[in-house]
C-alpha cells in the first residue's frame, strides 16, 4: 500500500491504494484531477487524455508545462523534506450524508419473516449492523430486479479490498474495456471503506477472485440488438471467494460487475467496520427493453458537464443505458462547435456554459465505459430560436422566425417563441452542418432523435410570407423531409437505422404515413397515457418508445413558473407512481415497444437541484423498463420489499456521490415494512 | 497535512495562471451581450452595444456589462431583497471600487456589540467576494471605500423588541462614503446586508485573462425597518437527522435573506437526536444512530452562529404527543411508562404517522425527566428566550387505548369523553411549564404552542393564558382562527399550511407551493401578529436536498413578512430571479425558479 495525495484546484485528497494505478483510476472516477502526488505522470494521465491535450496545446507547451509541473514537484519536495509526514489513512471520499448509513451500538437488527427488525442491543449480545441483516434477510437486496433465475446465500464472508483480483477470459479490445470497468468496480469497493478505521476483524477468505469472460470481443458497439444479458457465479473455491461473471459482449459484463458491486457492502458494525460479500450467488439476468432511457434538458438550463458526468454514473448503477440529450431549445443553444460557431455564440446563456465537441467527447467516452450511449437532439422545426437568429446579419436570412416574439402565448407554448424557416435553403444547410457533428461526436447511427414536437402554425402562418397552405402540417412534413435528407448526407449518404420523433400532430393520421417511414421511425410517446393516438401509431406498424407525461415527466409538480397560466403538468410524480406505471399491460403489441425513457425538462432547475430530481425517483423507473415487475393488479400497491430495496439503492447512490433525496424519515428505514 | 495541500493549491494556481499564457488568449466563445435598464425599468438584453470598459467616464444610459451590474440600478428596488419598506432612493449610476480596500469606522459600539460588528464586516467581505465566483481575481482599481457604522445602543440581546431598523447612504466625495446608522447592532447588519447587495462584479477581459471589476451604487439613500418582528423558518431534525453544517449553511440563506428565526424542531417521535447530559438516555434510546446527535455544544454553537447573523434560535421540544422514540426506558429504569403507544402498530390506529408515541401523562417521572431536559436547554439558551413547547396534534385514541390511562381517569371520576381528554392534556401542559418555569426561576418566558384543540377559540382562554402563550396557527389561509385568536387577545405566529409548508407537494394530496404562492400569502395585519413562518418538515428531505426544497422559496416568504408590499410577484420577479443566483453564489443550492432566458430577459416570460 502506498499513500498518494490527489490534487484538484478546490481540495487535496490523501489516501491509501495498492498502487499508482489505481491512483489514477480514482482520478478517472473522480471529477477534474489535477494530478497524483507521487506517481510517474504517464502513470496517472490515461494516453487518450495526453493525445488530446498535445493536439491541443501543441507538443512544445505540453512538455514545457510538464517541465514546469515537475520542476514545481522537487522545489516542493526540498520545501517541505522537514515537515512531510503522510498520516495513516486520511480519506476524504465519503460525505457528510454517509452519517446518514451509520447504525449504531444501541441497536442491532434480527432477521425475522424476511424483514429487519431494530432491536436495542442487549449486553454481551451478538449483533447485526442494519445493512448485513438486510443483506442477508428476504429477498437479494439488487436492484434493478434482476430478471431470471436467482440465488444468493444468506451467509456472508469478510474481506479486505487488497484481496481482490481479476482473470479476464476476452480479448481484446473488449479485455481493455473490462479492465477500466474493472477499475471503476474495485475504486466503487474501496470507496466503501470509511475515513479512518482500524479493524480487528480478520477476512474469511484467501483471496476474491473475480472472473470476467465475454464470448464476443468484437461486439464493442451497444446497439438496440446487443446481447445485455449475464450470468454471475459467486462460490468458494477452498479458501478463495470465486466470483464468475459470463456475458456476451461487454455491456452485460459490465451489467455483472455493477450487480456484483451490489453484493458487497460496507458493514459499518460499530466499533470497528469490515467488507462483507454474500457466500454464494448464481444470477441469470437480461433486460426487459432494449432502450432504457433518460432525457435531460441542457437549454432551458444549463447544466455542467459535471453534473452531466454525475448523472451517467446514476443511470450506470441501475442499468440504464440511453441518455437523451435534449441540448438545444428555443430559450438557448449551448452546442458550440467550430462548424457553425455563431449558434453559441448567439444562443449561449453565457461563454461558461456552452458544451464544446471536446466536452462532449469527453463524454461521450465516459458514459460509453459505463454501457451508456448518447443519443443528442437538436429540437426542430419548434423549440427552435435563441441561437438562430444570426441569419439576416451574415446574410444568410432568417433561418428561424417568430424568435422572442411577442406576445409570446400566440406563437409558441412557452417563452421565447422560435421556429426554423422551412423556407430558407439556408437552414437545411446549417442543420446538415449540425447533424454532421453530432454524428462525427457521438458516433451514433443507429438511433437519431429529430425532436419534431409542438409546432405552432401560427408562427409559420404570421411570420412566413408569400406561402399559401391550406394544411401547414404539409409544410411541416416537408420540412421533416427535407431535414432527413441533409440528416442521411451527412451520414454519408444513407439515413440512421432509426429516426426518433416525439410524439405530435405530424405523428397522428393522416400525416405520419405520409412522412414517416414505418421502417426507420420510432415515435417517442409524451402524450398522457390515455392518448388515443397511440393504438393508432402501433396499428400502423410504428414502433414506440414511452415517455408518458403523467408518469415519467421527472419536472412536473413545481407550479406555473410564469406569472400567468396553467401550471404544466401538476402534481409531482412520486417514485411510486413512476414505479408502478406499466403502459404496455393493456392490449398492446409489446414487439413495437423499443422501451422507455423518462424525461426531464428544466424550466424549474438547474444543477443545484438536478441530483435530488433525479434520484432516487429514476432508479424506481429503471426497474420498471429493466425488470418490468408485474403489477398487483387488485392492490396497486408497492411491496415492502420494493421499498427496502429502493432505500439501499438511495444509499449506494449517495455512495457515490449523487445527491438522491430522501424516500422517508430514517426511522423507517432502520424499521422495514413499519411504514407502509 | 491541510497546510501542505494548502501550499500545494498555491503552486497548482500559479501553474494554471501560467498555462493560460502558454495557451495563448482565452477564447471567449460568446457574443458580447450588455444590458440596458429601458423604461419599463426592466433590464434588457441588447446586442453588441459599445461599452466602456470602465465606469468612469459612464454616460448615463449607456448599457452596462453585464446583466448583475444593470440589476443593481434598475427599477426603485435595484437588487434589494427584501425590498425597504420606508424611503429608498438609489441612483442610476455605478462607480468602480476596489474591494481589497474597503475599510470600516465603528462609532459608538462597545464591548460585545463592537465584536459582532467586526465580525460582520468579515461577513459582508466574504459575501461581496462570493458574487464573482469561484475563480475571482478582483481588479485593484476603483475607488477606495469607507463605512461608517454608528449604533445608538451596545445592548446585545436579541428578542421581541430588538430595534432593527437601520438607515443607510452612500455618497462619493473622492472615495466612496457609506454611512449606517442604525439603534441597534442588528440594525447595522442588516444594513450591511442591504450594503452588499448594492454591490456586484463584471468580467473583463485584458490580455486573454479574466478579471472581475467591483462596482457599487454610486448614490443611495435607504431608510429601512421590517414589518414583522418574526421572520421564521422551522427546521425538523427528528424526521431525518440534518447535519450541523447543513443548519449553517440554511443560517447563512436566512441571513442573506433578513430572516431572524430559526425554529428548531429538534425532536418527534421518530428521533430524539439532542443529547441531553442530564438524561442521556433520551438521545441514546431515540438517535438514529451515535453519529445523528446534536450535543449541548452543538446547540450552543448554532445559536452563537445564528446571533452573529442576526437571528434567534427558537428551540421546540414536541410534547405530549410527537413524542416516542427516545422516551422508551422509562420501565427498564423503574420509572414506569414515560411515553405510550411508542411504536405501536398498526399504526393507524395510534397516531396520524408513524411510529406512534406520545408522553404518558399521569405519570409524574414524566415531569421529572422533563424538568432535567429542560434545566440542559436552559443552561444553553439565551436568558428569557422563548421556548417552543410543541403541543400539535395529540391523538386521543392512543392514551384512550392506555390502560393505564383509562383507570386513572376511572378513579378520578372523570368519564372518556373528548374534553376529559382535553383536561388531561392542560394538566400535562401546566405541569410541564411549572417545570419550565422552575428550571428557569421565573414565570416570565413566553411560550409558543402549535394551535391545536386546545387552542379553538371558544375553549381557548380555558386551558391557556394569553399572559404566557403565543399561538403558532397552522391552518389555511381561509380558515379564521388567526384572527379569532388576535380578538381573543392572544399573540399568534402564522405558519400557513397552505403556502408555507415547504414539504407539500411531495406525499399525499398535498400541492406544492411555489414561490409565487409563497409570496402572495399575506398575513394579518396587527400588532398582535409577531409575524410567519416557512416549515420545512423533514419527512422527505436531509442533507442532500433540503437546500433546494427551502430556497429560494423561504425567501420569497422572508419579503412578504419583511416588507408586506401590496404589489405582485410580477413586480418582484427581477428582483427575486436575482436573489436566488445571489443564494447559490453563497452556497446554497437553492432551486432555479426560471428558465435562464427569462432571467436574461426581464419582463419577457410573463
Amino acid at each position: 500500500m502506498q499513500t498518494f495525495v490527489i490534487l484538484n484546484l478546490s481540495r487535496c485528497i490523501v489516501l491509501k491504494l495498492p498502487t499508482c494505478r489505481s491512483a489514477y483510476y480514482y482520478t478517472f472516477v473522480s471529477r477534474k484531477p489535477v494530478g497524483v502526488l507521487g506517481c510517474p505522470v504517464r502513470d496517472f494521465i490515461p494516453d487518450r487524455y495526453i493525445k488530446r491535450t498535445m493536439k491541443q496545446m501543441g507538443k512544445k507547451k505540453l512538455l514545457l508545462a510538464l517541465l514546469l509541473f515537475s520542476g514545481g514537484f522537487i522545489l516542493y519536495f526540498v520545501w517541505i523534506q522537514n515537515t512531510f509526514e503522510f498520516p495513516t489513512i486520511v480519506h476524504s471520499l465519503r460525505t457528510a450524508y454517509q452519517t446518514n448509513m451509520k447504525s449504531d451500538p444501541r441497536w442491532t437488527w434480527r432477521c425475522h419473516n424476511e424483514r429487519c427488525e431494530r432491536h436495542i442491543k442487549k449486553e454481551n449480545e451478538k449483533s447485526a449492523s442494519l445493512i448485513t441483516c438486510n443483506m442477508l434477510c428476504g429477498q437479494p437486496k439488487l436492484w434493478p430486479f434482476p430478471t431470471g433465475s436467482l440465488y444468493v446465500s444468506e451467509d456472508s464472508v469478510t474481506f479486505f479490498y487488497h484481496q481482490i483480483s481479476v482473470l479476464y477470459f476476452a480479448k481484446n479490445p473488449v479485455r481493455s474495456l473490462l479492465e477500466q470497468s474493472f477499475a471503476v468496480f474495485n475504486q466503487n469497493v474501496i470507496n466503501m471503506v470509511p475515513t479512518t478505521y482500524k479493524t480487528s476483524y480478520k477476512s474469511d477468505i484467501k483471496r476474491f477472485l473475480v472472473v470476467v469472460s465475454v464470448t464476443h470481443p468484437n461486439q464493442n458497439k451497444l446497439t438496440l440488438s446487443t446481447d445485455e444479458s449475464y450470468t454471475l457465479a459467486m462460490n468458494m473455491n477452498g479458501d478463495d471467494l470465486v466470483a464468475t461473471i459470463k456475458a456476451g459482449t461487454y455491456f452485460g459484463a459490465r451489467h455483472g460487475l455493477e450487480t456484483l458491486s451490489q453484493l458487497i457492502w460496507w458493514d459499518d458494525h460499530p466499533p470497528e467496520g469490515i467488507l462483507r460479500t454474500v457466500k454464494a450467488a448464481n444470477i441469470q439476468d437480461a433486460p426487459v427493453f432494449a432502450y432504457r432511457g433518460l432525457m435531460i434538458d441542457t437549454a432551458r438550463n444549463f447544466m455542467p458537464v459535471d453534473s452531466l458526468k454525475r448523472t451517467l454514473i446514476g443511470m450506470s448503477m441501475n442499468k440504464l443505458n440511453i441518455f437523451h440529450w435534449h441540448m438545444t431549445d428555443s430559450q438557448s443553444f449551448p452546442f458550440s462547435t467550430p462548424s457553425v460557431p455563431k449558434m453559441a455564440q448567439y444562443g449561449a446563456y453565457g461563454p461558461d456554459m456552452v458544451y464544446t465537441p471536446q466536452d462532449i467527447q469527453e463524454l461521450v467516452e465516459f458514459a460509453y465505459h459505463l454501457g451508456i450511449r448518447v443519443v443528442i437532439e437538436i429540437d426542430t422545426p419548434a423549440h427552435a430560436g435563441n441561437g438562430w437568429n444570426w441569419g439576416p446579419e451574415e446574410g444568410l436570412g432568417d433561418l428561424a422566425v417568430c424568435v422572442n416574439e411577442q406576445p409570446w402565448n400566440l406563437y409558441c407554448g412557452e417563452p421565447p417563441c422560435g421556429q426554423l424557416n422551412p423556407l430558407n435553403p439556408n437552414t437545411y444547410e446549417v442543420l446538415e452542418k449540425l447533424y454532421k457533428d453530432i454524428i462525427r461526436l457521438t458516433g451514433e447511427t443507429e438511433l437519431f432523435h429529430m425532436g419534431g414536437d409542438e409546432v405552432n402554425l401560427d408562427c409559420w402562418g404570421q411570420f412566413l410570407k408569400g406561402i399559401n397552405y391550406t394544411d401547414f402540417h404539409d409544410l411541416w412534413g416537408l420540412f421533416t423531409m427535407k431535414a432527413l435528407e441533409k440528416l442521411a448526407s451527412a451520414n454519408g449518404g444513407n439515413l440512421p437505422s432509426n429516426m426518433i420523433f416525439w410524439s405530435s400532430n405530424l405523428s397522428r393520421r393522416p400525416y405520419i404515413t405520409r412522412y414517416m417511414d414505418k421502417s426507420k421511425t420510432i415515435i417517442q410517446i409524451w402524450s398522457p397515457s390515455l392518448w388515443s393516438d397511440t393504438y393508432d401509431i402501433l396499428a400502423d406498424g410504428y414502433r414506440v418508445i414511452m415517455s408518458h407525461v403523467d408518469a415519467w415527466y421527472l419536472d412536473c409538480g413545481f407550479g406555473r413558473w410564469r406569472e400567468t397560466g396553467e401550471a404544466a403538468c401538476d402534481p409531482y410524480r412520486s417514485w411510486q407512481t413512476m414505479y408502478l406505471h406499466r403502459p404496455w399491460q393493456e392490449s398492446m403489441d409489446k414487439n413495437l415497444v423499443v422501451g422507455a425513457e423518462a424525461c426531464l425538462w428544466s424550466e424549474q432547475l438547474d444543477a443545484a437541484s438536478l441530483d435530488a430530481r433525479l434520484w432516487p425517483r429514476t432508479s424506481a423507473f429503471a426497474e420498471r423498463v429493466w425488470s418490468d415487475p408485474e403489477k398487483d393488479v387488485k392492490m396497486y400497491t408497492i411491496k415492502e420489499s420494493v421499498y427496502t430495496r429502493l432505500t439501499i439503492q438511495r444509499d449506494r447512490l449517495i455512495s457515490r456521490g449523487l445527491g438522491a433525496e430522501a424516500l422517508w424519515p430514517l426511522w423507517c428505514s432502520q424499521n422495514p415494512g413499519l411504514c407502509l | 497535512m491541510q497546510k501542505i495541500c494548502d501550499k500545494m493549491k498555491t503552486i497548482l494556481l500559479l501553474l494554471q495562471v501560467f498555462l493560460l499564457f502558454v495557451d495563448g488568449s482565452y477564447n471567449d466563445g460568446t457574443k458580447q451581450w450588455s444590458w440596458i435598464c429601458n423604461t419599463s425599468r426592466k433590464c434588457e438584453k441588447v446586442p453588441n452595444a459599445p461599452v466602456h470598459k470602465y465606469f468612469y467616464n459612464r454616460q448615463e444610459k449607456e448599457p452596462l456589462y453585464s446583466l448583475e451590474a444593470c440589476r443593481l440600478i434598475c427599477g426603485q428596488y435595484g437588487a434589494l431583497w427584501p425590498r425597504p419598506t420606508k424611503d429608498v432612493d438609489l441612483s442610476q449610476d455605478l462607480i468602480n471600487i476596489n474591494p481589497s480596500s474597503i475599510s470600516f469606522q465603528m462609532l459608538n459600539a462597545i464591548d460585545e456589540a463592537r465584536d459582532f460588528l467586526i465580525e460582520n464586516t468579515q461577513l459582508f467581505l466574504k459575501n461581496i467576494f462570493l458574487e464573482c465566483g469561484k475563480n475571482c481575481s478582483a481588479v485593484n482599481n476603483g475607488l477606495d471605500a469607507t463605512v461608517f457604522i454608528s449604533i445608538s445602543n451596545s445592548n446585545m440581546d436579541l428578542n421581541w423588541s430588538t430595534n432593527e431598523s437601520y438607515s443607510l447612504e452612500i455618497s462619493k466625495a473622492g472615495g466612496v462614503y457609506v454611512t449606517i446608522t442604525a439603534p441597534s447592532a442588528f440594525g447595522a447588519r442588516h444594513a450591511l446586508e442591504t450594503l452588499s447587495q448594492l454591490i456586484t462584479s463584471y468580467k473583463i477581459q485584458e490580455n486573454g485573462i479574466i478579471h472581475h471589476q467591483f462596482v457599487i451604487v454610486s448614490k443611495a439613500v435607504i431608510k429601512d425597518k421590517p414589518q414583522y418582528p418574526y421572520r421564521g423558518l422551522l427546521l425538523d431534525t427528528a424526521r431525518n437527522f440534518l447535519s450541523v453544517h447543513t443548519i449553517k449553511r440554511q443560517i447563512n440563506a436566512m441571513a442573506s435573506s433578513k430572516l431572524n428565526v430559526l425554529h428548531w424542531h429538534i425532536t418527534d417521535s421518530q428521533s430524539f437526536p439532542l443529547e441531553s447530559v442530564r438524561v442521556p438516555q433520551l438521545s441514546k434510546y431515540g438517535s438514529y444512530s451515535s453519529k445523528n446527535t446534536y450535543s449541548l455544544s452543538d446547540v450552543s454553537d448554532i445559536i452563537r452562529y445564528a446571533k452573529l447573523r442576526g437571528i434567534r434560535v427558537i428551540l421546540e421540544i414536541d410534547a405530549p404527543s410527537h413524542s416516542g422514540n427516545g422516551w422508551q426506558w422509562g420501565r427498564e429504569a423503574g420509572l414506569g411508562d414515560l411515553a405510550v403507544c411508542v411504536n405501536q402498530e398498526p399504526w393507524r390506529s395510534y397516531c396520524i404517522q408513524p411510529p406512534c408515541g406520545q408522553l404518558n401523562p399521569i405519570n409524574s417521572n414524566v415531569y421529572s425527566v422533563l424538568g432535567d431536559l429542560y434545566s440542559d436547554i436552559v443552561d444553553i439558551l439565551p436568558k428569557g428566550e422563548t421556548f417552543h413547547m410543541g403541543g400539535d396534534e395529540v391523538f386521543i385514541p392512543c392514551w384512550n387505548s392506555t390502560l393505564e390511562i383509562v383507570n386513572y381517569l376511572d378513579s378520578q371520576g372523570q368519564d372518556r369523553s373528548h374534553e376529559s381528554f382535553l383536561a388531561l392534556w392542560s394538566y400535562f401542559q401546566q405541569e410541564a411549564l411549572k417545570k419550565f418555569d422552575s428550571k428557569v426561576g421565573n414565570e416570565n418566558t413566553p411560550i409558543v404552542l402549535w394551535s391545536s384543540a386546545l387552542t379553538e377559540p371558544e375553549i381557548i382562554e380555558k386551558y391557556l393564558s394569553k399572559n404566557r402563550y403565543i399561538i403558532e396557527t397552522w391552518v389555511p389561509s381561509d380558515n379564521d382562527l388567526p384572527t379569532k385568536l388576535v380578538e381573543r387577545g392572544y399573540n399568534i405566529i402564522v405558519a400557513t399550511k397552505d403556502a408555507w409548508y415547504l414539504d407539500h407537494g411531495f406525499w399525499g394530496t398535498t400541492e406544492y407551493h411555489n414561490w409565487r404562492k409563497v409570496y402572495q400569502n399575506r398575513i394579518l395585519n396587527s400588532p398582535s401578529v409577531l409575524g410567519g413562518e416557512a416549515c420545512m418538515w423533514g419527512e422527505y428531505v436531509d442533507d442532500t436536498s433540503i437546500d433546494s426544497k427551502v430556497w429560494p422559496r423561504a425567501a420569497a416568504m422572508a419579503e412578504r413578512l419583511w416588507s408586506d408590499p401590496s404589489s405582485s410577484t410580477s413586480a418582484a420577479e427581477a428582483r427575486f430571479y436575482r436573489h436566488r443566483e445571489r443564494l447559490v453564489a453563497r452556497g446554497i443550492q437553492a432551486d432555479a425558479v426560471t428558465p435562464r432566458w427569462c432571467y436574461q430577459n426581464e419582463g419577457m416570460c410573463s
